[in-house]
């Protein structure tokens, strides 16, 4: 990323510890303009807000948008490397307080679609974006996004490692088959309105499904 | 139908029939919603009341595409060999190399199914209900044969098998995965799957 991510910490060349005051005004600048950009982005989608709306709903100048981010991708990615940084440790957290590994999986996946529930659009603007073949790129080789992947995985392996999985389970290509189920059924959530409950149960009985082959000695 | 209504009906034909033309010439990024109205000979204003979006057109390019896969389908199914994971294979097989042929327009309408401006006609990406009734009859015959365990849930195995199917193109936008690439994969998970659906001898 091109932008300076320590600005609170001050010029680090400076060896100055506390912020200079230019500097905390200018992650005061970047902290409204996201929360602008977040608020339009969940209202109007990703192709519906431009970088003008988002100028005029932070109260300030394009310029002074253009001053801090490098266009209106830059923003989105700023947004959701954050939300999806946040969501991993929270799948990580459920996943690692479930019994057993259907258990783990299911409160991870949850986690997931509870955090998007209160902000769909946004979840919708992030599919929408990361399938564009230039915009996405960065997107889907953030390492935010292989962290939510990897942890699915991970809770794989710990089965294996337990027993309660067989040594033949293909770790990597069963996580996969189990990331990509649970991202599957967010248009359920996005253009069908179903509830958490639903989802949990759909997702329930696909980890099932997915996991049966490996149950078997 | 009154002619009001097959006029409305022809519009919407013309300007389909001139987005995939331009769709696949010149691409759609490329394409305008103008220039689909000027090949179409009608009015930008009326393409705005046919279709909510360029997505929502090319949404509805691709459906009306799949009219030629699923004639294919009809002849190829009566001769498929094999266990039910096989057939499964070669199902979803066919899927992947009929997309490739336009892969670029495919990931184009993927992103655009999750675009916002879609109309309530268009259907979001991963709910195509004539590609799930092909896998669901594969599967029920599998029942029927004895090859599926008859306690299994079909229809959790269908939402599984659907949803990694979608999401298997992430193979071709993320890393440019051909339709040989994504079926070597997505067989091999059919093989985990089938490992867990097979009756228990």
């Amino acid at each position: 990323m091109k932008h300076v991510p320590g600005a609170l910490s001050g010029d680090p060349e400076s060896g100055v510890k506390i912020p200079t005051r230019r500097a905390l005004a200018k992650q005061q600048t970047r902290t409204k303009v996201l929360a602008a950009a977040r608020r339009l982005f969940s209202e109007a989608g990703y192709e519906g807000a431009t970088i003008r709306d988002i100028a005029a709903e932070a109260g300030m100048s394009t310029g002074a948008v253009f001053a801090n981010f490098t266009d209106k991708s830059d923003l989105f990615r700023e947004i959701m490397f954050a939300d999806m940084a946040e969501l991993a440790e929270s799948m990580r957290e459920a996943a690692n307080r479930g019994r057993g590994v259907e258990d783990a999986l299911l409160r991870a996946f949850s986690t997931g679609y509870a955090f998007y529930k209160s902000q769909l659009p946004l979840a919708r603007a992030a599919f929408c974006v990361s399938w564009l073949p230039e915009e996405g790129v960065e997107l889907r080789f953030s390492t935010a996004a292989k962290a939510l992947r990897e942890l699915i995985t991970e809770q794989v392996q710990f089965a294996v490692e337990r027993g309660e999985l067989s040594q033949e389970a293909e770790v990597k290509l069963r996580g996969d088959m189990l990331f990509d189920a649970y991202l599957a059924n967010y248009p359920e959530a996005i253009f069908l309105g179903w509830s958490l409950e639903a989802l949990q149960a759909k997702a329930r009985d696909q980890i099932r499904v997915i996991l049966a082959g490996a149950r078997r000695g | 139908m009154s002619i009001r209504k097959s006029q409305k009906e022809a519009t919407r034909q013309r300007v389909l029939d001139a987005a995939r033309d331009l769709f696949e010439t010149q691409g759609y990024e490329e394409t305008t919603v103008r220039e689909i109205a000027r090949r179409a000979e009608v009015a930008v204003g009326s393409v705005f009341t046919t279709f909510a979006s360029k997505g929502d057109i090319l949404s509805q390019v691709m459906a009306d595409r799949l009219d030629e896969l699923y004639a294919e389908l009809d002849r190829v199914i009566p001769h498929l060999r094999g266990g039910v994971a096989d057939r499964l294979r070669s199902l979803f097989a066919i899927h992947f190399a009929f997309e490739t042929r336009r892969t670029k327009l495919f990931l184009a309408h993927i992103a655009a199914a999750f675009d916002w401006t879609l109309s309530p006609s268009t259907r979001p990406y991963g709910r195509n209900p004539r590609l799930r009734q092909v896998i669901r009859d594969c599967l029920i015959e599998g029942v029927n044969r004895g090859e599926i365990s008859a306690h299994l849930d079909l229809e959790a195995l269908l939402d599984a098998l659907m949803g990694i199917y979608a999401w298997t193109y992430r193979l071709a936008a993320w890393e440019g995965a051909d339709a040989d690439q994504m079926s070597a994969v997505f067989d091999r998970q059919i093989g985990l799957l089938a490992e867990g659906f097979l009756p228990r001898a």
